[in-house]
């Protein structure tokens, strides 16, 4: 340390510092400087500014700041103008004059923070400049992808981001947890509506200009409704990535109900529903399949609607349905592609922080009861090719036993070599095509079969064979090839959806929606592994009953021949 | 945030946009290896490990355009029959090799080609290059699977009568177009043209029609490129070419005054609707330009056409423009449907809106906007190695050179007004020559239908696409 002489030469230059106002202006910048940037913090929304204009304004204080003491140091102000401190002789310097100028500086600021400081109590605050707010949170898992985050705004909304910058395009999807399951008798349908109205105008923007200053930003835009949510799809360059904020943005917190809209979109439903139910026989046995195996649980409804609730929609409806389930707490957005996660944090705070949080929906309470017995639905139609289709009662997406049958499903539809594919298609040619899915939801969902027979082909020997094939499952098994090949190609399907932003951010949504969080789309390939044949047997056996089925049929009126 | 920043700032924003600064000038195509063997057949190989996946796209040069008269769908159930066995392995021991890999691998005919697609984990890239030369060099082409196949494919154009409209709607509209150009062939047949097929023709396809010098192998993912030509050279090097010549298609005369055919699904509640003449071909020299006008006219949902029909009016939930192009020059057909009861108010307004195209054109905002809109989507047709091979693939079999996506940003950049305007009046009909059809329940339309020309009516359940004067190759 230094000796006495250091302590001197300190103690002068603290009193010379003092003399020349050097503290003071330092006390007065850093109050002002605060105080500009609180100010501007609570202006921001209220003009719309950027966010990036307060950083600036906070760059240039902090770059400010040793300037000011410099020239509080170097400079003095004299009655002759701005001279450096050291030309100015003791006499002439008005050294104590500033600094009583400076004190009342000092005074007004002071009161000012301590004004904002009272405010600050009142009010809460928002979050501080460049603090990033809520921070983003990184996988805490192995296994997935290290540059992901994760945020759930104070409001409620949860965003994950991707980064992946192969392409300069960006893949938006948010989902809205509303669908099918939230509607009842009079409302069936609305849903999908609501998905319709979403495209349909704001209180500034017209009915069809979402859509044009989306397109002509290079972007392009779609939407779906299931049982359980309604899912908004975005596809962009990067460049657009500020504009579709802002569109978003609107639609989320100003959407028009104009009932002129209301009514040209019930028309282009009703054209929907005859293209995609009325003339198409798959949708339509579907449609009574549903209606048939649920009796209770509102998945018995058609996601477009039945006609008479379509032709009656109203626009409280439509209004009430915007509050419940479009609410920031109701929604998780996905963004994966060309974006780092500070800009997309950023640009959620700008325009998705003011969405206002609601009570959450009231809760799908009906459990569908166990069904008692075996239910059939027959559609007399002028039909060609007949249809068999047959859905039995199964589990939730979030259940373990899903992934099971999701594996014996593929063993059983999937591929020229599968079961049912195999005996029914290429060895009896008992039907054209046959197929299989699982409807994975909330709710316990459908594990469902279909197939389509050659014209005059035998629907109650298709119906058995299929049954055998069930029964023989349940009985026995699958064999370890078999296990093997579910596994390969289901880890294939993983793999080609990783390879775009869409599959990512598809992927990403629906693991966090319906399987309690995004780092589970990574678990599959280990959870496939980890599945044996024995679980895919028992899983067989409890859902492949008899008394847990429903048969559809769809044929022509009378017994015909088409060869 | 107040609305009205938020308009001003989309405004702004989108302002910024038209101007075209903030894009790119599309996408360039990454290194590819280009080899040509001695038989003809054409190599293309690019590496790419972003996932563990590879992927092949092999194109045989020939397609529907050669099948015989009266035999439409040949060429698509050789396709099929290519997957049921070849190389020693039937046809349940060549799916079983396929699914267990957790492969894809299949076969299909289009207009001018029969493509192969593939896609596998990167481990089992031999086993891949294996089952593409077995199918396309020692397929079994048996008559049992041949006879399961033709028997399907019928069934099959039975069960889209009764639920794919949209699907044969295109089909009816070229037959009827092109007449007895080969382009009015349908590709998958008829059910009276496949049931004309026996398993010699199939044979005899096989013989003339393929061979290496047809051949162009894209392979694409997570390898080593040269021991993935060095295979593939082993694959295919020795494949002898094609017994016979491919030879060469006229251009189809364009319809002028207008010609009606009335498709009847009694009972259908919405009328289909296809309103088409001859357009343009694939290496139709101002593309750019004319993807500008299509995008604005009926190819994105503000579209013109959607605009019209779906947006402002409810008629439709659908309403497009579609282009096929070929070597030679495809269709051009404004598409839609809607509830039978407001066909002609549908039609009269998708008649207006081409009107609108050809008189007024496309203004300098509309330009800009579709330019952007192609621009911005660009990049994911080519964001994974499967999709760049399926490019490359078509690039060189249909004798396009790299510049075909190399140089199409710098085109549509190089757009203008005029240039679109021009376009315009040389590529979309005037509405007094089109052809007309619509399938929907006749005899709730039959009558109007009459009155937009000469109107030629058939049943849906007739096992031809073609219309009954046209129709003795069938």
């Amino acid at each position: 340390m230094g000796g006495p002489g250091t302590t001197i030469t300190i103690m002068s230059l603290f009193s010379e510092l003092r003399r020349r106002n050097v503290f003071k202006v330092l006390l007065v910048y850093l109050i002002a400087g605060w105080l500009i940037v609180k100010l501007l913090h609570h202006l921001h929304p209220l003009f719309g500014l950027p966010h990036w204009i307060e950083k600036l304004v906070g760059l240039i204080l902090l770059i400010g700041l040793p300037l000011a003491l410099y020239f509080a140091w170097i400079y003095e102000i004299t009655p002759v103008g701005l001279k450096k401190a050291v030309d100015v002789t003791q006499t002439q310097s008005i050294v104590y004059k500033t600094g009583q100028k400076l004190n009342a500086a000092l005074a007004v600021v002071s009161v000012l923070l301590l004004a904002a400081l009272i405010v600050g109590r009142l009010f809460p605050e928002p979050p501080a400049l460049l603090d990033l707010g809520p921070k983003m949170v990184a996988p805490a898992m192995p296994g997935v992808p290290p540059g992901i985050r994760s945020v759930t705004l104070d409001n409620g909304l949860e965003i994950i981001v991707w980064p992946d910058h192969d392409i300069p395009n960006v893949a938006l999807y948010y989902f809205v947890r509303a669908g099918a399951r939230n509607e009842y008798p009079g409302i069936t349908g609305l849903s999908h509506f609501f998905e319709h109205m979403m495209f349909n105008g704001t209180e500034d923007l017209e009915p069809g200009e979402f859509d044009r200053i989306m397109e002509a930003a290079g972007g392009q835009n779609n939407a779906y409704t299931s049982n359980d949510v309604t899912v908004y799809q975005d596809w962009f360059p990067r460049s657009a990535l500020e504009v579709v904020f802002e569109l978003e943005s609107e639609r989320l917190q100003n959407l028009a109900f104009d009932p002129e809209a209301v009514e040209s979109e019930r028309g282009v439903i009703i054209s929907e529903r005859r293209t995609t139910v009325d003339n198409n026989n798959i949708s339509r046995l579907l449609e009574q399949m549903r209606a048939t195996a649920y009796i209770a649980h509102p998945y018995q409804f058609p996601i477009i609607g039945w006609p008479s609730d379509i032709e009656s929609w109203t626009v409280d409806d439509l209004e009430r349905y915007y509050r419940t389930y479009y609410a920031p707490n109701n929604i998780t957005m996905v963004v994966a592609g060309d974006v780092t996660p500070a800009e997309i944090l950023d640009l959620a705070e700008d325009y998705l922080e003011d969405l206002e949080a609601q009570d959450p929906p009231a809760a799908v309470r009906t459990v569908e009861p166990e069904q008692q017995g075996e239910r059939r639905v027959v559609i007399e139609t002028d039909a060609r090719t007949p249809m068999l289709h047959i859905a039995f009662h199964a589990g939730r997406a979030a259940d373990p036993e899903t992934l099971a049958m999701n594996l014996l499903l593929s063993i059983l539809v999937d591929g020229d070599s599968s079961r049912l594919h195999r005996r029914l298609v290429e060895e009896e040619q008992l039907a054209i095509s046959v197929g299989g899915f699982q409807f994975e939801g909330f709710d316990p969902g459908l594990v469902y079969f279909y197939a389509t027979l050659p014209a005059g082909g035998d629907l109650g020997l298709l119906e058995q064979r299929i049954f055998d094939e069930l029964a023989r499952v349940a009985a026995e098994g699958v064999s370890t090839d078999e296990l093997a090949k579910a596994r390969n190609m289901m880890l294939a399907d993983f793999w080609r959806s990783m390879a775009t932003i869409n599959g990512k951010a598809a992927g990403l949504g629906d693991a966090a929606v319906f399987r309690g969080g995004y780092e589970a789309l990574f678990d599959l390939p280990a959870d496939i592994e980890a599945l044996s044949a024995d679980e895919l047997k028992a899983v067989a056996a409890s859902v492949f009953r008899r008394s847990n089925a429903t048969i559809g049929l769809l044929h022509a009126p009378a017994a015909e021949d088409e060869e | 945030m107040t609305p009205g920043r938020t308009l001003l700032q989309v405004t702004v924003l989108s302002f910024a946009l038209l101007s075209g600064a903030a894009f790119g000038a599309g996408v360039t195509l990454p290194d590819f290896e280009r080899v040509e063997l001695a038989n003809g057949t054409v190599l293309l190989v690019s590496e790419n490990r972003e996932v563990p996946l590879v992927a092949v796209t092999a194109i045989l040069r020939g397609g529907a355009l050669v099948d015989p008269e009266g035999r439409s769908g040949l060429a698509s159930l050789l396709a099929s029959l290519l997957e049921k066995g070849a190389g020693g392995r039937n046809a349940a021991q060549f799916a079983e090799a396929i699914d267990a890999s957790g492969g894809l691998l299949s076969s299909r005919a289009d207009l001018e080609s029969i493509t192969i697609s593939g896609s596998f984990l990167a481990r089992d890239a031999d086993l891949m290059v294996e089952l593409l030369a077995d199918m396309l060099l020692r397929p079994d082409l048996e008559q049992t699977e041949f006879d399961k196949l033709r028997e399907r494919s019928i069934n099959f154009i039975r069960a889209a009568k009764d639920t794919n409209l949209n699907a044969l709607l295109p089909i009816y509209g070229q037959a009827f177009l092109f007449g007895a150009h080969p382009y009015g062939n349908p590709v998958s047949g008829s059910e009276s043209s496949l049931a004309a097929i026996r398993h010699a023709d199939v044979r005899d396809y096989y013989e003339q029609q393929l061979g290496g010098d047809r051949l162009v192998v894209a392979v694409t993912g997570d390898f080593d490129a040269a021991a993935m030509v060095a295979k593939l050279t082993a694959a295919f090097g020795d494949w002898q070419p094609a017994a016979a010549p491919l030879s060469d298609v006229p251009r189809a005369s364009p319809q002028s005054g207008r010609r009606v055919l009335l498709i009847d699904k009694p009972g259908a509640t919405q009328t289909y609707f296809w309103l088409g003449n001859v357009g343009v071909a694939r290496n139709y020299e101002k593309r750019a330009a004319l993807d500008i006008a299509n995008t604005v006219f009926g190819g994105r949902y503000t579209s013109m056409l959607n605009t019209e029909l779906r947006m402002k009016s409810g008629l439709t939930y659908g309403a497009q423009s579609q282009l096929s192009r070929a070597s030679r020059p495809g269709s051009l057909a404004i598409v839609s449907y809607t509830p039978t009861e407001t066909t002609f108010e549908a039609i009269d307004k998708a008649l207006g809106v081409l009107d609108r195209l050809r008189g007024a054109g496309v203004d300098q905002k509309a330009l800009a906007s579709a330019r952007n809109y192609i621009l911005g989507q660009f990049p994911t047709t080519l964001e994974t190695a499967a999709q760049l091979g399926r490019q490359l693939a078509a690039l060189a079999a249909f004798g396009l050179d790299v510049g075909y996506i190399n140089g199409y940003g710098q085109a549509l950049m190089a757009t203008d007004e005029a240039t679109v305007a021009a376009v315009i009046q040389a590529v979309y009909p005037s509405p007094d020559d089109l052809v007309f059809v619509l399938l929907g329940d006749a005899e709730a339309i039959r009558e109007r239908a009459g009155e937009y020309g000469p109107l030629i009516e058939m049943s849906i359940t007739e096992p031809r696409f073609r219309a009954p004067p046209a129709d003795n190759d069938e």
